[in-house]
């Protein structure tokens, strides 16, 4: 595989919780830059805790995670900053800031650029404004920028989030089980904005997902987790059905979403 | 285990050993003088519970359940019933209801309980003079009287006022989820919870006591009485709303690489900015309350006038005072209720 361009390493990574948790056992897996990877596993087998261990939202126990060549599995302070602006993060709850409206919650994505005091007091630059709106129109909620973000629906949530993400102009998106809160047909809406993002702005896109149809429509690759451990890594595709229960576990059944 | 064991010793021992005690009481019935002698006295009280901390024991060990037992039995102990026993049957009802009846007859001795009083026919008749001129009030006083009142809901407001900002930064400090994630954040989360629960178990009237000395009598000393007070309640408050706070957001604007002062302005302020004007509005209401009385130990406000009516017996002008007070609580009370409920 010379010449092939990675943007992440992941070599040996082992996360152990306080309360004596091990969530992850030594899990090792390449990204290559610009592909749409997706993670599947069961709930509790360390795929959200795979995730927040890449952009430092937890602090790994013990292995590397190279970004461009750089281990950045231990940095600390201003630099763990810097990585967590780089690699944007969505989350299942969208975790957005229900009492500001859209447009502010956009901006938070500028947080790391702006100084304390400006952010404090508001005052983002005219630019990083003017970027979100365009965000927002690429997600196709451009009308909403001064909606709270409590009066919309999962879905549009879920794209201010991608908006809001944008907007920290990072290289790597990760999606932490990103669909598992909405309806099947929202379902769709949010991924396909995942791949026009993926495809038009060339964004390295990690995801957390937990139906396989979803999977097979919208992944280059996948990686499978189990127990803390890599079981699977290979062409979405070839996942048929002994594959299926080996990840996750006899007697699963698969659930088409549509 | 262990803690169950020993908070159910603790509780036993001390209600075994105050039973003890009486029963002692009632055998040597001590005169006066006896009873003042605290360090020996200290010793026998000791001695009690040590002994019930010892019953308690015995009798749980016989499979006899006491009071201290059915309350701090641990969870997976506590399911385990066998068929329903009506509560006079069991050892703890036993103990309940004699430690409850014991407490009354003391309670009617130490309270000097005194039924005649009560209905004695010359001293219904001075009560009902009392009320008579404290229901014909002197409205020549009116005017003084309105303006210590507004002088009360200043003090009130100012304390409160100032509190704010103060509480407001200390909330942070004395939040568990915010300072609880390092040893150091702990250590110092403890030592402001530590602090903020002593100066709350100084009543303000006591801080007023000390104000009334270091900035002399008057409204001030009593500004500052409830002020101390309310850093301290506010403080509280406060720092519960924070610990209730959604962690999403905070991991939503944490993962946009934000700093420690921006995700918590961000993520935790839209979050609690409701609360804190709900809290704080009743904190001004329960401060105009205790405004009104202050002035009894130097803190201005109608209080100094209540106090000095009811010292010359002029209860003309006492009706007056009592009248404004409860039109002033009555106003702020519905006031705090009324925004409270709207920003809800």
């Amino acid at each position: 595989m010379a010449g092939e361009d990675y943007i992440l390493k992941v070599k040996d990574l082992e996360k152990t919780y306080p309360n004596g948790v091990k969530a992850l056992k030594g899990v090792s897996f390449d990204v290559k830059r610009g592909e749409f990877l997706v993670i599947i596993g069961l709930s509790g087998s360390g795929k959200s805790t795979l995730l927040r261990c890449l952009n430092r939202l937890h602090d790994p126990t013990a292995g590397e995670v190279l970004f461009n060549e750089k281990d950045i599995a231990h940095v600390k302070g201003q630099e763990v900053k810097e990585v967590r602006q780089r690699m944007a993060m969505i989350f299942q709850h969208f975790n957005l800031i229900e009492r500001h409206s859209v447009i502010k919650n956009v901006l938070t994505g500028a947080l790391s650029r702006t100084s304390t005091l400006k952010s404090l007091m508001g005052m983002f630059a005219k630019t990083e404004t003017k970027k979100a709106k365009e965000y927002l129109d690429l997600v196709g909620i451009g009308d909403k920028a001064y909606t709270r973000a409590d009066q919309l629906s999962g879905g549009q949530q879920q794209r201010v989030a991608i908006a809001r993400a944008l907007t920290q102009a990072p290289e790597v998106l990760l999606a932490d089980e990103p669909v598992a809160s909405l309806d099947p047909a929202t379902c769709h809406t949010v991924m396909d904005y995942l791949r026009k993002v993926n495809r038009e702005l060339g964004l390295t896109i990690i995801c957390n997902l937990h139906f396989l149809s979803l999977v097979k429509e919208y992944a280059d690759r996948v990686i499978a987790l189990k127990d803390g451990k890599l079981v699977y890594e290979g062409d979405p595709k070839e996942i048929d059905e002994a594959w299926f229960e080996r990840i996750y576990g006899e007697g699963a059944k698969e659930v088409h979403v549509n | 285990m262990g803690t169950h064991l020993i908070k159910r010793v603790t509780f036993d021992g001390i209600n075994f050993g105050f039973l003890f005690l009486v029963f002692l009481l009632g055998i040597f019935t001590p005169n006066e003088e006896e009873l003042l002698n605290l360090s020996k006295n200290s010793l026998v009280a000791l001695g009690c519970v040590v002994l019930g901390v010892v019953f308690s024991l015995i009798i749980n060990k016989m499979g006899i359940k006491t009071l201290g037992e059915l309350l701090f039995a641990p969870p997976h102990k506590k399911t385990v019933t066998s068929t329903p026993v009506i509560w006079y049957r069991t050892f703890w009802g036993i103990q309940t209801a004699g430690t409850v009846l014991l407490m009354s007859v003391l309670g009617y001795f130490v309270t000097e309980v005194n039924v005649r009083e009560v209905l004695d026919i010359e001293n219904i008749k001075n009560v009902l003079r009392l009320i008579e001129q404290l229901a014909t009030p002197n409205w020549e006083v009116l005017p003084d009287v309105v303006w210590k009142a507004i002088q009360s809901v200043f003090i009130a407001f100012m304390a409160t006022l100032i509190a704010v900002p103060i509480a407001f930064l200390l909330s942070f400090v004395s939040a568990k989820n915010i300072m609880g994630t390092t040893p150091v954040g702990f250590v110092i989360y403890m030592m402001a919870r530590t602090l903020f629960n002593i100066m709350r178990s100084i009543e303000p009237i006591m801080w007023a006591i000390i104000f009334a000395i270091w900035v002399r009598f008057g409204p001030f000393a009593g500004m500052l009485a409830l002020l101390v007070h309310s850093i301290a309640s506010l403080s509280k408050q406060y720092s519960e709303i924070v610990e209730c706070v959604d962690e999403g957001p905070i991991e939503g604007i944490e993962s946009t690489g934000a700093g420690f002062l921006q995700t918590i302005w961000f993520a935790v302020v839209p979050q609690i900015v409701l609360p804190y004007i709900s809290f704080t509005i009743y904190r001004w209401d329960i401060n105009v309350r205790m405004a009104t009385i202050i002035g009894f130990v130097g803190g201005g406000g109608v209080g100094e006038l209540l106090l000095l009516y009811q010292r010359q017996s002029l209860w003309n002008e006492v009706g007056v005072v009592i009248l404004v007070i409860a039109i002033i609580v009555w106003l702020m009370d519905n006031f705090s209720a009324y925004v409270r409920e709207a920003i809800k």
